[in-house]
Order: structure tokens, then sequence, then C-alpha cells
């Protein structure tokens, strides 16, 4: 979506990138908990917005290849010892490869039949997961291991340090989208949002774009899925449920669409909000389904959308006081 | 036991039971999602609301036929609130903005059962009809399920002659297959479809509340029952009363029949079955748009 305040979204992402590690700076253990919870889903919101801001199209099969990622690194860095950056890459591959299939079927289909296909493969994944014993089934599977950087004489078992490195992955995945969008190919999927029938005519293979924006968004959940399970050290079939691409969806709706800073405020914003209002209502969760309703019918996009009015009306407001100065 | 022919009578009844529960959920939602495109995630919500409302209703007053007159109409009247507030609102926003709107109130409604009923599951015993047991081949049945199936499949015939054999109907069907020219020629399409809507309330709240005294009220049973509801939506058909129909009895037989044959791979083989429907005939198995 183009900024009508050039700059703006630059200094928003710095800000709360700078807001994020001084709150990491100043953090005791459950700060850390949180910051790790954030740095997540940013992620997460960050994959989908790829697919939903840009692409334009919304779907609900992100939780499941998180939870796909999750087992894949669980299994191969707990069950078959395989050291952990390799386990990482093996959960992005294995994630994004699920994607490419996922998104080769469901690109068939558009608008709310996307939403839906792309809602019964994951929640065919959920229950995959949930009924299979090699996977520990509903138990969940204990015992994941974290990457080892002891070399570097970085003990990664230090809450501390591994919500750093959880932030800086934040930081990369930004970067690398940030890269991505920009780039001719990221170009293409804005102009398949907005005209995909006039894209098609001019010989663009509209499926073959859709599907492969597809894979990469899920190698950013697989990524995510990897990092949480290092985070968390246990996993279950929840991770896959369709609550969970619902949440994502939330925190990328609540943040504004297409901005990429807008899943990161976003993911702070909900989870900060979570444990913030759980600290004063058993029911926040109603609290936040109004919130989002309110969003939503606000008809701006998300949180950076409003930010992004205020500056510009106050802008405005300076303009005048200096044309009025200079007049009388 | 599984070689018995009575065993799978039973399980074919309670495949039918489970379908024509499922068929009075979807049918509204169907036809609301046919007519203006309008998906309503919050559809199972209301469903948990007439199960819980009619525990209330039944506690209160004893009589549990009171509750299955009044719960429907409770969950119509919070039906109403939502259109005005909200859904009147927006019908123009596109699919995305409606699937967001509705998500936020399945948290909404969910806490505001939490606040009101507490999280234990909630049933009545006493004072329930068709509460005894039949025999059929020689097995135990019980008759409340009957009841049930009985109940689903007048429902069904009551909105079959609604649609096809009176003035409302042939204006909701005209409705469903083009809006545009319906309202060009003269049919007020938002009447029919608020209508439509409250009726698909109403239905919701009444499959909540015959479902409370076998299944209990409980928490989860609104999020639960969605997805399989608009799995039925889907592979029916759009804005189709057959559709509804067929695509209960099949996710409802495919969900009870996968349950005991293959336990571990019932909600898949349902999922299979939208994915497949999806990607063959895209507009359901009857559509009413062609």
């Amino acid at each position: 979506m183009p900024s009508r305040l050039p700059g703006f979204q630059p200094l928003l992402t710095l800000l709360t990138f700078l807001g994020l590690f001084l709150y990491w700076l100043t953090a005791d253990f459950f700060g850390y908990e949180i910051l790790a919870e954030i740095a997540v889903f940013a992620i997460l919101a960050m994959g989908l917005d790829l697919l939903a801001g840009y692409a334009g199209l919304v779907s609900l099969a992100q939780g499941a290849l998180y939870g796909v990622g999750a087992y894949a690194f669980a299994y191969a860095a707990a069950t078959l010892a395989v050291p952990a950056p390799w386990a990482i890459l093996l959960a992005i591959a294995v994630s994004g490869l699920v994607a490419l299939v996922v998104g080769a079927i469901a690109s068939g289909v558009t608008g709310i039949f996307f939403i839906m296909i792309t809602l019964a493969i994951g929640e065919m994944g959920y229950e995959f997961f949930f009924k299979t014993p090699l996977f520990g089934g509903d138990d969940g599977f204990f015992g994941i291991p974290r990457l080892d950087l002891s070399a570097f004489g970085i003990d990664l078992m230090d809450p501390a340090s591994f919500t750093l490195l959880l932030l800086l992955c934040v930081l990369l995945v930004f970067l690398a989208l940030r890269w991505l969008v920009a780039s001719p190919y990221g170009v293409t999927l804005i102009g398949l949002h907005e005209n995909s029938h006039r894209l098609r005519a001019l010989g663009l293979p509209v499926r073959l774009y859709k599907t492969t924006a597809f894979a990469v968004a899920g190698m950013i959940s697989g990524f995510a899925g990897a990092l949480l399970a290092q985070h968390t050290s246990f996993i279950s079939p929840e991770l896959l449920h369709w609550t969970t691409s619902g949440e994502i969806l939330v925190i990328l709706i609540l943040g504004g669409l297409g901005t990429l800073v807008g899943p990161l405020i976003g993911a702070t914003v909900v989870i900060l909000l979570k444990h913030q209002l759980s600290a004063y209502t058993d029911y926040w969760s109603f609290w936040l389904g109004l919130f989002l309703i309110a969003v939503v019918l606000s008809g701006r996009n998300g949180i950076v959308g409003a930010l992004e009015e205020l500056c510009l009306l106050a802008l405005r407001r300076g303009k005048l006081r200096r044309q009025g100065d200079a007049a009388g | 036991m599984v070689g018995d022919a009575g065993f799978w009578f039973i399980q074919i009844l309670n495949s039918l039971q489970m379908s024509m529960l499922l068929f009075l959920l979807s049918v509204g939602l169907s036809v609301i999602f046919g007519l203006l495109n309008f998906v309503n995630l919050a559809h199972g919500s209301l469903y948990a609301l007439g199960a819980f409302i009619g525990y209330s209703i039944a506690q209160a007053s004893g009589s549990v036929w009171l509750a299955f007159a009044t719960a429907p109409l409770a969950v119509m009247a919070i039906g109403a609130v939502l259109y005005y507030a909200l859904i009147d609102r927006l019908r123009n926003a596109g699919p995305m903005n409606q699937v967001l709107v509705t998500f936020g109130l399945i948290f909404v409604f969910l806490d505001g059962v939490r606040f009101l009923w507490g999280v234990d599951p909630l049933g009545v015993t006493q004072g329930v009809p068709f509460s005894g047991r039949v025999e059929i081949f020689g097995q135990i049945y019980p008759a409340y399920r009957l009841f049930i199936i009985a109940l689903g499949a007048l429902v069904y015939l009551l909105l079959h002659l609604l649609l096809e054999h009176t003035r409302i109907g042939a204006e909701v069907r005209a409705g469903v297959d083009n809006a545009e020219v319906a309202r060009c020629l003269g049919i007020n399409v938002e009447r029919s479809f608020l209508l439509v809507f409250l009726l698909g309330c109403a239905l919701a709240g009444l499959a909540g509340a015959v479902a409370m005294p076998t299944f209990s009220a409980t928490l989860g049973m609104g999020v639960s029952i969605l997805v399989p509801t608009l799995v039925v939506v889907v592979v029916g058909g759009l804005g189709s009363l057959k559709g509804a129909l067929i695509g209960s009895l099949l996710i409802g037989s495919t969900l009870t029949f996968g349950q005991v044959l293959v336990p571990d791979f019932a909600g898949i083989i349902m999922y299979a079955l939208l994915v497949i429907v999806l990607l063959l005939r895209p507009a359901g198995l009857f559509p009413v748009r062609s």
C-alpha cells in the first residue's frame, strides 16, 4: 500500500525496533517471555502480510505451517539429533515444501473460497499431528533442544540472550521481506492483488506467482515454528489449529496490512494487551474482540493507518497555522 | 459387534441425527452466504447461545418445551441487534472485513458466555421430552435422538414450502439468483436478507437448544461446530436449501462413520472432501447460481 506520508513508515519501523530493544534492556524474566512471544508472532504476521497485504491472499493455513515447522525442528533436533542450525534450515524447507503443495492446490480458487480451502487444509494438519503417535499426538512433544552458541561464548539458555537472538531474527525477516516486496517479484505480487485478470491477460503465470508467494510465507511460518520450539522446548498440536491462524490474522489487521511494520506493531500491541488485560480481567479476549471490531469498522488500515492519519492531520494543522501567521 | 446389522442401523441413525443438527445450523448460514455473499463466522456462537439460553429457561421454568420455543426467539433478538449494529454496515465491506468482524464476535460471545454461565458443561435432566428408549433391531436407542431427526426433517419441509410456495420465498430465491435484477424488479432484497438472517439465527438457536439435553451446553461448542458447518455450506453450494441438506447428510455421515471405521482420520476425511469438492466443483454440489 503506497504511503501518503513519505518517510513515515521507515521512521515508525525504526522507533518500533528501538522500543523493542529498550524493552529488552529493561526486561525481567517475565518481560523476556513477553518479548519472545512478540517476536514469534511478529515473524508470523509479517509472513502473512506478504500473502494478505501484498498479494491479496488471505490464508488461514499459516498456523498449520507454523506448527509443521515447529514439529519438523523438534523431530530433527530431538529425535534424530540433527544439529540445531541444520534443523532450523530443515524446518524452513519442510514448511516451504508443504506450503508449495498447499499453495498449488489453493491457488485454484479465489476470495472466500481461498480462505475456506486454506482453513480446511490447515485443519487436516492439525488432525494429523493430534492423532499421530510418532510426534506425541495430543500429548505434544517434549524436550526440544536450543541452538548452542557456547563456542562463541553465548549461553542461549539464558533468557536474555535467547530473546535478543529472537529480536535479531525479527529484524532479519523484516529486512528480507522489505527487499522482496521492493523487487520486481514483489511488485508483481502487488499487481496481482490489484488486478489479477489484467496480469493474466498480459501473460503472467498467475498461479505460479501465487503458489511461490504461498511457499515463501510458509517458509517464514516454518522459521517462526522452529524458533518457538526452541523457546518453549515443548510444542503441541494446538499450534496448528485454525484459531492460531486467526490470531495471526488479527495481529496483522490490527497492525496494518501491507506495511510490514504493521505486523510488528500489531504483535507488540496484542501480546502486551493480552498480558496487561489479563492482570485486570479474566475476560481479556472480550475486549480484544471489541477492539478488533472497532478497528475494522473504523475503515483505517490498522494502527499504522490511524497513526499515519494523525500525523498527516497534525502536519496540515501546523501548515495552516504557519500560513495564518504569515498572513497576519 | 461391528458385523452386526443392528449396530450399523444405530450408526445410520446417529449420522442422521448429527446431519440434522448440522442442517439446522448450515441452512441459515448458506442462504445468508448465497443471498449477499456474507460470511458469518459467529454463527457457531449463536448455536452455543441457543444452548445456554435454553438451559437457563429450562432451569427457571422447569419446562424444556418452553426452552425449545423461546431460546430461538432470544437468539433471533440477539441476531437483530447484531444486524443493526454491525452486519448492515459490513455488507459491502468485502469478505475479508466480514471474516474479521465476525471472528472478533466469536471472542466477544465466548467470553460473554463464560461470564454469564461459567466454564462447566450444563445440561438438563428433568422434564426432557422423549427421554425414553426405543428398541430397534435388538438395540436400545434413545428416543430423543429420533426426535432431533424428525425435527430436522420437519424444518426442511417447512423451509421448502416457504421458499418454493410463498411470495417471500420467491423474493429470497430471486435475490440469491441475481440481487441486482431482483432490485430492479422492485423486490426489497435488503428486507429478504434481514428476514433470512433472523431466521438463520433462530434456527441456530433452535439447534443449540435441542442439542443441549444430549450433548450439554459447553463453552467450546460454538467454535467446534463452526468448521463442520462451514464445510457443509461450501460442499453443498451457497444459498441452496437442497445443498445444505445433502451437504449435512454427507458431512454428518462422514463424521459418524469415519469415527467408527477410521477413528483417527474422520476429521481429515471431512476436510479432504471439502478440498476435492472445491477443486472439482468450486460452486459446491448444488449451486444456485451457475
